[in-house]
């Protein structure tokens, strides 16, 4: 039986009394702020895309007629939402698999103890930190048909001028190179950081059995690397699907909408009037379908992880 | 107890730190961002927010801006003249996306008093709230509604409603390096030429060797692409839909016409140079002596000062014209706290004839009124002033035909620059390109 101090003749003190007074209180106060700020960024504009999604809505004006579910099943009729989709499994395809293999030689290299090896690891970080829009500028020069750097570098050695950016079928290869340089860094200091958790007695004792260089990789060091792969597999593909700033500035959905992702193609639904001034529903209606697809992905590369991954103690 | 009046302690201070933070946000909120000030006490002038993207009058390169420098100009004359109303000039970046910056800030309640839009945007604002319609307004026989360029006044119009009122107009016509012709041994554009002198001209100034090019085109598929091949539409005779707007006309023979000279130029005579990104390299090629012709308005020409370039009309077909295009601009008010009657005042003053010859002369820009077009003197001072821009002046005379004023006009736009970049890519055939662009259209009039 609860005897509170609280003066003669009170039984327990009130609700009120004990919520103001609580350990709890305290530090629900002191995150309200943070909370308010996420609710308002960030859960608030869900639940309004969501409604959104339920409208034909233009942003400019207050009318919006509500419309069920009819953007979602418009979304299995529209060729641009499929080619949409199809140039986003193209992009993650190449965008993937390429950056983090790469990145793992690229950190392995940078695992060592030699002379300026903290200079290496900055300059391979650098790109990471550049924004991509900076990129885009210097890799729009860089990949010129006519007067950039690339063309004329391999046109030294005889290989004949590409169209980079304004090639049909060489866009979104080139959009992936000027992304997987943007994103090596990153990738490669994670490994890095993974690398250098792998036990050194594990290693030792490998070769102690006399396994060789590369066995020691395939089975020592690879498996001890699964967290991170899986971390950065997941990681890579949520941004890969993502992808915009590029497209936005340097091939705009062209050429003939080889680079047409869907996070560009909902852009110009919803804040352009290119597909009509009353799409920002149906770009709504996109939206939350990627995120479904995204959220699935990383589901099953989770579930597929954590079967094929050891994570060590 | 000392753990109670600690627990006291710490829920206060949360408290207090929370109503900080909500003083803050909230004071900072109300403070930036407002357009229009209040109506204020007896005295204080009505303060007007004017967006507008012609750039910062000093650029990041140090040089001047004619263009801001001109308008900045002219509203510090306004504000010497103490009316009550003041305005406040706002750069809000490109005019590309002064569509999109007004979406955000209608969104966000709180639109500018005026605002700087592109003629094309016309359609979709007129449905904006608390836009001001300026039908009866401007009927006033002192404004003179009729002395603007005929272009403008239509894209003004939607509906039969006037929601602008006109800020800028341009045409298209032909920029050329005198210098790559004499070179070549090509003789100049003459007013009488037609688009085979031009495919021809082009064809012989074009050099793969020096990185040389005959004319270049933005294939962007924005449209840029569209307006000039509706040009070219039009010098054949063509339009781009039917008189009621209810079916598309551009798959014509004038359209399939048109589409082949660039077919020609472009896949066959590899004479033209194809600009993707349309952000500003074709300008700067030119600049360097690299492209042979342009088709392009008198907005470019303070771009090329290191060429000895000449202007020439548009060509024509045969049996057409030397027709060309225009892009009126338009200034937009809206009606914030009842600041709409202040706005229409300011922009009175600002569209009169005398302030429009200022502002040409000024920044370079074709006058949008014809009487000081007409005025006796102006196009030789203009033209001496800016080299070349007197042929644009009296270009607006070849300017007979608007692109359709409808909500729809952007889909168009796209379909049909779409169909363009296909052929010049050399993916797709004008004929058939053409055709099925035209039933895009027509789905998309049809209210699809």
């Amino acid at each position: 039986m609860a005897t509170v101090a609280a003066g003669p003749h009170r039984g327990a003190p009130g609700f009120a009394r004990r919520a103001l007074t609580s350990d709890h209180l305290a530090g629900w106060l002191f995150v309200l702020p943070a909370v308010f700020l996420v609710a308002l960024f960030s859960i608030f504009p869900i639940i309004w895309g969501f409604i959104l999604s339920m409208q034909k809505a233009s942003l400019l004006s207050p009318s919006r007629p509500f419309v069920g579910f009819d953007n979602y099943t418009h979304i299995a009729n529209d060729p641009l939402a499929r080619q949409a989709a199809v140039n986003a499994v193209y992009y993650t395809c190449l965008f993937v698999p390429i950056s983090i293999i790469i990145a793992l030689f690229l950190a392995i290299a940078l695992n060592q103890k030699i002379r300026l090896i903290r200079f290496y690891r900055l300059a391979v970080f650098i790109p990471v930190a550049v924004s991509t829009i900076a990129t885009g500028v210097m890799f729009m020069w860089v990949f010129d048909a006519n007067f950039g750097l690339a063309n004329w570098a391999l046109g030294g050695v005889g290989l004949g001028p590409f169209g980079w950016f304004d090639s049909v079928s060489g866009a979104m290869p080139s959009l992936v190179i000027m992304t997987v340089w943007g994103w090596l860094g990153f990738d490669a200091i994670i490994y890095l950081a993974a690398l250098q958790g792998v036990p050194h007695e594990l290693v030792e004792a490998a070769a102690v059995d006399g396994a060789s260089r590369w066995t020691i990789f395939r089975h020592v060091t690879l498996p001890l690397l699964g967290p991170a792969t899986l971390l950065l597999v997941v990681w890579s593909t949520i941004s890969a699907v993502q992808l915009f700033d590029e497209v936005f500035f340097i091939t705009r959905g062209g050429p003939l909408g080889r680079t047409s992702v869907p996070v560009y193609y909902i852009y110009r639904l919803a804040f352009t009037s290119s597909y009509g001034f009353s799409a920002a529903g149906y770009a709504a209606a996109l939206a939350y379908v990627l995120f479904v697809v995204i959220l699935i992905l990383t589901l099953v590369q989770f579930w597929l992880g954590n079967r094929v991954v050891h994570y060590s103690s | 107890m000392r753990t109670r009046k600690r627990k006291r302690t710490l829920v206060v201070a949360a408290l207090a730190a929370i109503g900080l933070v909500a003083v803050a946000c909230t004071s900072s909120s109300s403070d930036a961002g407002s357009p229009s000030g209040s109506a204020g006490g007896s005295g204080a002038p009505i303060e007007l927010t004017m967006w507008h993207g012609y750039g910062k009058v000093i650029d990041n390169q140090g040089q001047t801006n004619y263009e801001a420098k001109s308008l900045t100009d002219l509203v510090d004359e306004y504000d010497a003249m103490n009316t009550g109303i003041h305005v406040n000039l706002d750069y809000i970046g490109s005019n590309d996306n002064a569509l999109t910056k007004l979406t955000v800030a209608l969104n966000a309640g709180e639109p500018p008093d005026i605002t700087y839009q592109y003629g094309t945007s016309m359609p979709q604002l007129a449905t904006a709230p608390g836009i001001v319609d300026l039908t009866d307004k401007v009927q006033d026989p002192t404004f003179n509604w009729s002395d603007f360029s005929q272009g403008a006044q239509q894209a003004a119009t939607v509906d039969g409603h006037v929601y602008g009122v006109p800020a800028l107009i341009d045409n298209l016509a032909i920029v050329y390096n005198k210098d790559l012709f004499q070179q070549a041994g090509v003789s100049p554009p003459t007013a009488n030429w037609t688009w085979d002198d031009f495919v021809a001209a082009a064809k012989a100034l074009t050099d793969p060797s020096k990185q040389q090019y005959g004319f270049a085109f933005p294939i962007d598929a924005s449209e840029d692409t569209t307006w000039h091949y509706d040009a070219m539409l039009w010098e054949g005779g063509g339009d781009i839909l039917n008189a009621d707007n209810t079916q598309a006309a551009f798959n014509s023979d004038a359209g399939v016409q048109a589409l082949t000279t660039l077919q020609q130029m472009a896949v066959t005579d590899k004479s033209v140079f194809l600009d993707q990104q349309n952000s500003g390299k074709i300008q700067q090629l030119f600049n360097a002596g690299n492209i042979g012709m342009l088709v392009t308005g008198p907005w470019d020409l303070s771009s090329l000062p290191d060429v000895n370039y000449g202007v020439q009309i548009m060509p024509s077909y045969p049996g057409g014209s030397h027709a060309t295009i225009a892009g009126p601009d338009m200034w937009v008010m809206f009606d914030n706290n009842g600041h709409g009657d202040a706005a229409w005042q300011f922009m009175q003053w600002l569209t009169a004839a005398q302030q429009v010859k200022a502002d040409s002369m000024e920044s370079g820009h074709l006058p949008i009124r014809n009487s000081v077009v007409d005025e006796p003197g102006f196009l030789k001072a203009f033209d001496a002033k800016f080299p070349g821009e007197g042929l644009f002046a009296q270009n607006l005379a070849n300017v007979t035909k608007a692109r359709p004023v409808i909500t729809t006009y952007d889909q168009i736009s796209r379909i049909m620059a779409e169909a363009i970049v296909k052929v010049m890519l050399g993916q797709g055939d004008p004929k058939t390109s053409l055709d099925d662009a035209a039933n895009q259209v027509n789905q998309v009039l049809g209210g699809g």
